[in-house]
């Protein structure tokens, strides 16, 4: 039970700093990426007109996620458009990681949906800055009235602890779940239903508003 | 000696078992009642329609009802069973009790609001029965989740060994842990419920709308789920930390502070995130193409609304790490 | 277990950075929720002006949310000052 919480890490110095990777998030995290990356080439090889399974799967992916992405920025270019379909791809997976015995979700760690969460923040206000210019960017965290800029840092700050820590609670929350369930009832049927509900139903719903909570952060950004 | 620690703890398991369904009771007799109001006003609407309307409302009472049950088993178990005769374990069980109370209040008010709107769906729309109905199952089904973490906390409180740690801050440690899950399910369980309503009258006055509402109530209630899971968060660190014994009572003030407020703190955001929701997924139905633009300012709202909930968990997280 | 009066102010003053922060944060939740609620209906009715609702939305969100702020600052100062 005690062992829930501790993350298994690698712990090295190098030149005077101590270095921790947590090799179980980092070896799963590879993983996934090594599937999307097997998928992507597996599904874009002899494109058909009448398309297999796999290319199906993909062109439906690819036209909501565009449809979505074009709904809300109202971009002429698709230049968003790989980070919010790439980033739904590799949280879906993550999420779901967990119901393949012996794998664990990356996102069970804090550190993958914060760097997220990070990513999306930096990117969000980078095209701010791009597309309202500096000063057009700045003025926003003036209004209504100048008094409100120390409060409008603040909930700026906010979305990003709260976006990441969504994710994080609620796979976390999950894993906690399932396996205090299983302590308790030596139950055949719980467990695994408990692992489908958390898995895929609370993953896929979890994976979705992180990514579409990033989008919006960028098109609150650039209008 | 040990026969009054034994006294304590029984008294402790029984007083958790008064509060557990005590409280718990509050909600689901809310929650029925909303639905039997609506179900009375369906029925002398369209009295032919009495038979399918009386179905849906068994079925969303049934729903609204599971959460009392959680609460009743753990009533029934702190009643029946055999605790460990120490000090910690009587605050664990009291903690237990109250964490099933409070988190049982919510969600059992929150099912109501989509089965009474499903009642009123059915004489407005007879057509739509069947869909108004599985969504409702869906919807009433996601509000139990933050009734659920309440459960786990508490059969964690009651069935883990404490009697290893040391009274002083550790007894505060399990009572706050029992606070934060408990008070955060209240709101996300009234949000949730709110938003799934939303989604009962989008679809009776808009059959076609069913798959675009019923996937925008999921999104809109797994947000609203938020602060109980923070409350759940909060509350897993402080069953897992194990505090070295103290003289003073500093520790065990910072700690009870730190379950009061994410508990407190989940409340208010939980209940706006879903109001939110409600009113997004009501106008949906109206204008459909615009389904996609009220599901991100939806988003939008209910994230920056969670604001609240984040400086609620900091605090608390600075009053267990920091003091 | 003598407890001196210094350390019972400090005692009640983290319970009562707990308790600040955590009845401050009801109101501008659900006072926020609300307005994105309403703004969600003034979008449903009038969608051209998305824009204008979204902003109008999100600054009355900021202005709600200030006294969650100054429970917050409230809280901090119990903690690392008092």
């Amino acid at each position: 039970m005690e062992d829930l919480t501790t993350i298994s890490q690698w712990v090295f110095t190098l030149g005077g700093y101590k270095i921790a990777l947590n090799s179980v998030t980092l070896i799963n995290t590879w993983m996934i990426m090594g599937v999307l990356v097997i998928f992507s080439l597996l599904a874009t090889r002899r494109t058909k007109l009448v398309p297999n399974p796999l290319q199906s799967l993909a062109e439906l992916l690819i036209t909501t996620f565009d449809d979505l992405v074009r709904d809300a920025l109202e971009l002429d270019d698709r230049r968003y458009f790989p980070l919010i379909c790439g980033m739904f791809m590799f949280l879906f997976l993550c999420n779901v990681w967990g119901i393949i015995p012996t794998f664990e979700e990356p996102t069970k760690d804090l550190n993958t949906p914060l760097g997220l969460g990070i990513l999306g923040f930096v990117i969000s206000h980078y095209s701010g800055i791009k597309f309202k210019g500096l000063k057009g960017y700045l003025r926003v965290y003036f209004e209504p009235i100048p008094f409100m800029f120390p409060l409008n840092i603040v909930s700026e700050l906010s979305r990003v602890v709260s976006i990441s820590f969504r994710l994080y609670g609620n796979i976390m929350g999950g894993a906690i779940i399932i396996i205090v369930v299983s302590n308790l009832v030596y139950s055949l049927v719980l467990p695994p239903f408990l692992n489908v509900f958390f898995g895929l139903f609370v993953g896929t719903i979890q994976a979705f508003v992180f990514t579409m909570l990033t989008l919006v952060y960028i098109s609150t950004q650039i209008k | 000696m040990a026969l009054e620690v034994q006294i304590l703890v029984k008294g402790a398991a029984y007083l958790g078992a008064g509060v557990a369904i005590g409280l718990g009771a509050i909600g689901a007799g809310v929650g029925e009642g909303y639905t039997a109001g609506f179900a009375n006003r369906a029925i002398s609407m369209k009295p032919e329609k009495a038979g399918d309307v009386l179905k849906n409302m068994l079925i969303g009472q049934a729903l609204a009802e599971s959460a009392a049950i959680f609460a009743l088993v753990i009533a029934m178990l702190l009643v029946l069973m055999e605790f460990q005769a120490n000090a910690i374990t009587a605050v664990a069980l009291a903690a237990a009790g109250i964490c099933m109370g409070f988190g049982a209040l919510g969600p059992g008010i929150g099912a109501g609001f989509p089965a009474g709107r499903a009642c009123e769906g059915i004489s407005r729309q007879p057509a739509t029965s069947s869909s108004l109905s599985n969504t409702m199952l869906v919807g009433s089904a996601v509000c139990q989740t933050s009734a659920i973490y309440s459960m786990v906390v508490a059969l964690m409180l009651m069935f883990f060994d404490y009697s290893t740690r040391a009274f002083n801050p550790n007894a505060a440690a399990l009572f706050a842990a029992g606070l934060s899950t408990g008070l955060a399910a209240i709101g996300s369980g009234i949000g949730e419920g709110l938003t799934a309503g939303g989604a009962m009258q989008t679809i009776a006055r808009q059959p076609t709308s069913v798959g675009r509402a019923t996937a925008s109530m999921l999104i809109g209630q797994a947000v609203a789920e938020t602060p109980a899971i923070f409350g759940l968060l909060i509350s897993m660190i402080l069953l897992f930390r194990v505090y070295p014994g103290a003289e003073s009572v500093i520790t065990a003030a910072a700690l009870l502070g730190a379950g009061l407020s994410m508990g407190l703190g989940g409340i208010g955001p939980g209940i706006g995130s879903g109001a939110a929701g409600e009113y997004a997924l009501n106008w949906l139905g109206r204008n459909e193409e615009i389904g996609g633009l009220l599901t991100r300012t939806m988003l939008v709202g209910q994230a920056v609304s969670q604001s609240t909930s984040i400086y609620a968990m900091v605090i608390a997280l600075v009053l267990i790490f920091v003091v | 277990m003598d407890i001196s009066g210094a350390d019972i102010i400090r005692a009640v003053s983290l319970l009562g950075a707990g308790v600040a922060m955590g009845f401050g944060a009801i109101g501008p939740g659900i006072g926020e929720g609300y307005a994105a609620g309403r703004a969600c209906e003034a979008i449903g009715r009038n969608p051209r002006e998305a824009g204008l609702l979204t902003r109008t939305m999100l600054v009355g969100q900021a202005v709600s949310e200030s006294t969650g702020i100054y429970a917050l600052v409230v809280a901090l100062l119990l903690i690392f000052v008092v």
